[in-house]
């Protein structure tokens, strides 16, 4: 009973981390890998899972291995990357030493009042001073939370976050900062001036004549629809590791309910060890023993096997041919 | 004359896969089917070119971690072990399927085939690579290399140590495979991250390839969207950007080529279309059906009921795509050509697995274009990426977006709430990589092995592979299994290397299992 509790218990964590929740601030949570899956396993995977996990004795090791990383590395970092032109990833940690000076600092705004809030800038094109950001927005979140999506709502920006107390008084005071990342645009760039350029190398090779970095003519407004056009077609599906994910997909339909049946026939008998064999005149090998087992896809309609035995001196011979017939309904 | 290029790119990769200590390893699966339904009939349709003294140029990606596989003598041997119970397998097939004799001639067609594999990779001394070296050697391929444990780059942002390593360790490794280096990269899921390539120019590389958004989302907007390459600016390298609508033909799951409903199906594999007692050798150890390779029907139309595949059908089926692809390409270029001053180059990117092993008849689609390219038309012809640059050096600079050819375009495949936990351990492993290089500048003996070590294990946590099997959610304890692991030997060597306590069985343990890039030197990540 206790043990069915223990682990709907780390059940419950588990779900927690995945959804980037702390469970406890300053726990470091240990389970074993198998256990962590267990929820997530189906029975096949079970097994491929269970026989993988059978490593032989390699001999005594000094320490144990830790089976599971640790939750935080005690430091205060927020970490920035871009998933998209619109959507930003940060994650962090703030070290047992900083939430302690900030608990001491601030006493019962820490308890009640202040609130955690993830305060977004946008730095585009400034260097950034902690002060001259174009704007900035403030999301709230709450004290088990380690990592967030952010949508910046406009893509080819520039974006710097830090994690901070907000404070009843509107003081925000900033625990850590962030990288800065930018965003990439969701369309062709409205710059259309040209640079030209041929590599160092090339150019010493080319006889005579020099290429310069002129200025072209510019583009045609025909190819510029036509290169639009080729943009906004829609997306194609992701060939990714095709090993794993197959661009020859089924194509998913409603599941019916369905049912698959074939027939085999095994034919099967015994003679003298060095007799020969033929079945339906075609020779096979008997085992050692005189015995042999022959196996067919059995299709609809008459089978006639003819099974013949032949003794070693030739002298003597047998026949027996069962007659197979197969109808489906 | 002719008035335009087609630049064909396969894509090899698969993470590496090596379990010294199983005698049987699901996973390792993968490199055996892709050696037998893609590599080997690669190389044979190459071999019959080369004979026929036919010209043609292809750009081939071999990724480090799939030529360290290739040139493994454990997965060698097991290679043949998988192809000898294959061809045992055919032999009963053919016994089985007597008074089905359009099934028996099928099950004779891949006996045939597995039989030449066997040949085959007997022939090239159980290394395939000696025989893409050789095709690049007789000037017919070029071979590009990856970074070197596939890992993403974008999301490595953060640690610039690490994307350079994973670039200088590829390049290295590549030298000592193929005898030069490398002129080209393939970025790992063509993932660009605007100022990397400062990093590949550091490398010595030339070129690498982007999605179509990499380039025509580009600033200043690219004059000649994709079918010219762009150099980046500040570096030179070039930039070619895949054309969307020759991917499309072949990719496309439902107006592309490989669903065609004569080519084979790829899901009525014997492994687990027959009764379980006679199939049973042949499967997983452990009673898990898998695919064997051996199917017979073809995908016949959008319902279940499938019908036996017919390889004369599938054939002209090939040849009726691989001449309306080449159809397709010729009307292109000719369009281009009235807006262009120069020479369009299509640029055509394709994973290697999808021919052959998904798309059966997809290396014989590939034979027919190549022939048909040579023989039956002179508007365009087969180019690798440095030969248009030496032809035409002369492109316009852009600063390339940052862009992907996963799914959505970006980075979310590998960023989100299926994966998005591991970056925080993979930066802090790369950090601690860093510091470890800056405090031990020069070493040997024991601390460097287990310096090199760490930089192993931090490599093969990066594998992109992954986070992609844990965004697709099958699978996915493998790949968490495999990040953990290597982020936790990692960890113990940090600490070990910085409290002085280095282990040396448990060192010479792990080596002997995660033994890639034997000749890695750690001070790359900086």
């Amino acid at each position: 009973m206790g043990i069915l509790r223990k682990i709907k218990q780390k059940a419950k964590r588990i779900t927690q981390l995945r959804k980037g929740i702390k469970y406890k601030e300053q726990s470091v949570v240990k389970k074993s890998p198998v256990e962590m899956k267990k929820e997530i396993l189906s029975t096949d995977e079970l097994a491929i899972e269970k026989a993988k996990f059978s490593y032989p004795e390699v001999g005594r090791l000094p320490r144990p291995m830790p089976q599971d990383l640790p939750y935080q590395y005690d430091r205060d970092r927020i970490v920035l990357q871009v998933r998209d032109p619109w959507w930003i990833h940060a994650y962090w940690e703030v070290s047992n030493a900083t939430l302690e000076r900030l608990r001491n600092e601030l006493k019962d705004e820490f308890y009640n009042r202040a609130k955690r809030v993830l305060r977004v800038y946008d730095v585009s094109r400034i260097v950034f001073n902690g002060q001259n950001a174009h704007r900035f927005f403030d999301i709230q979140i709450n004290e088990y939370t380690n990592n967030w999506y952010i949508d910046t709502g406009g893509a080819g920006r520039s974006w710097c976050v830090d994690l901070g107390f907000l404070l009843a008084d509107g003081r925000f005071i900033t625990i850590v900062r962030s990288n800065t990342v930018y965003t990439p645009l969701e369309g062709p760039s409205w710059i259309t001036d040209e640079e030209w350029m041929i590599p160092e190398d090339m150019f010493a090779r080319l006889y005579g004549m020099g290429f310069g970095l002129g200025r072209s003519s510019p583009v045609g407004k025909a190819w510029q629809e036509r290169v639009k056009k080729a943009l906004f077609s829609g997306a194609l599906a992701s060939p990714g590791m095709a090993s794993m994910a197959s661009p020859v997909k089924k194509i998913p339909k409603e599941k019916k309910f369905w049912l698959a049946v074939d027939c085999e026939l095994i034919v099967y008998g015994a003679t003298e060890p060095d007799a020969k064999v033929t079945v339906q005149d075609r020779p096979i090998n008997l085992r050692q023993d005189g015995t042999f087992t022959l196996r067919f896809a059995l299709p609809n309609g008459k089978q006639i096997i003819p099974v013949k035995a032949v003794s070693s001196d030739n002298i003597q011979e047998r026949t027996i041919t069962p007659i197979v017939t197969r109808e489906t309904k | 004359m002719h008035k335009g290029y087609l630049c064909l790119i396969l894509h090899g990769h698969l993470p590496y896969v090596r379990h010294p200590e199983h005698e049987d390893f699901l996973e390792e699966d993968w490199l055996y089917e892709a050696i037998t339904e893609t590599y080997i009939p690669l190389i044979l349709i190459f071999e019959k070119l080369v004979e026929e003294k036919i010209d043609f140029r292809l750009t081939i990606t071999l990724s480090p971690t799939l030529v360290s596989m290739l040139c493994d003598h454990l997965l060698q041997e097991r290679y043949l072990r998988h192809i000898n119970k294959l061809i045992e397998l055919a032999h009963r097939e053919i016994e089985r399927n007597s008074w089905q004799p359009h099934f028996q001639s099928l099950a004779i067609m891949y006996l045939n085939q597995f039989c030449k594999a066997r040949e085959t990779f007997e022939k090239y001394n159980r290394n395939l690579t000696l025989a893409f070296k050789k095709f690049q050697d007789l000037g017919k391929i070029e071979i590009i290399t990856s970074t070197a444990t596939h890992g993403y780059l974008p999301l490595m942002e953060i640690c610039r140590e690490s994307v350079r390593a994973q670039v200088k360790v590829a390049v290295s490794h590549y030298q000592s495979i193929f005898g030069k280096k490398p002129k080209g990269i393939w970025l790992p899921e063509c993932g660009y991250q605007p100022g990397q390539d400062e990093i590949l120019k550091e490398a010595g590389l030339k070129y690498f390839f982007a999605d179509s958004h990499g380039v025509l989302h580009g600033t200043p907007r690219p004059k000649y969207g994709v079918f010219a390459p762009v150099y980046c600016k500040g570096t030179g390298v070039a930039c070619f950007g895949r054309d969307l609508e020759s991917s499309k033909q072949v990719w496309s799951s439902i107006e592309g080529y490989p669903g065609d409903y004569n080519y084979r199906e790829f899901y009525r594999d014997i492994g687990f279309d027959l009764e379980y007692d006679y199939i049973r050798p042949y499967i997983h150890p452990d009673g898990v059906r898998i695919n064997t390779g051996i199917k017979y029907h073809r995908i016949t139309g959008t319902t279940d009921h499938k019908e036996p595949y017919i390889p004369e059908w599938a054939r002209e089926k090939a040849a009726e795509h691989a001449g309306n692809f080449m159809f397709n390409r010729q009307k292109q270029i000719e369009c281009l050509c009235d807006f262009m001053h120069k020479k369009p180059i299509i640029v055509s990117p394709y994973d290697a697995e999808l021919f052959g092993h998904w798309w059966y008849e997809g290396v014989m689609w590939l034979d027919f274009l190549i022939r048909k390219i040579v023989f039956d038309q002179d508007e365009i012809r087969l180019i690798t990426a440095s030969q248009y640059l030496e032809e035409n050096p002369r492109n316009q600079v852009i600063t390339p977006s940052l862009s992907s050819w996963g799914w959505k375009g970006y980075s979310e495949m590998w960023l989100q709430g299926a994966n998005d936990w591991i970056y925080r351990h993979l930066h802090t492993a790369s950090e601690r990589m860093a510091e470890l290089v800056k405090i031990f500048p020069n070493t040997d003996g024991l601390l460097k092995r287990a310096l090199n070590q760490a930089l192993r294990e931090l490599l093969l946590a990066q594998s992109s592979d992954w986070a992609f099997i844990m965004g697709t959610g099958t699978h996915t304890s493998y790949a968490v299994r495999r990040t953990k692991e290597h982020l936790l030997r990692f960890t113990r060597l940090y600490e070990d290397i910085k409290s002085n306590s280095i282990d040396q069985d448990w060192l010479a343990e792990i080596e002997y299992k995660d033994n890639i890039f034997p000749e890695i030197d750690y001070r790359v990540h900086q």
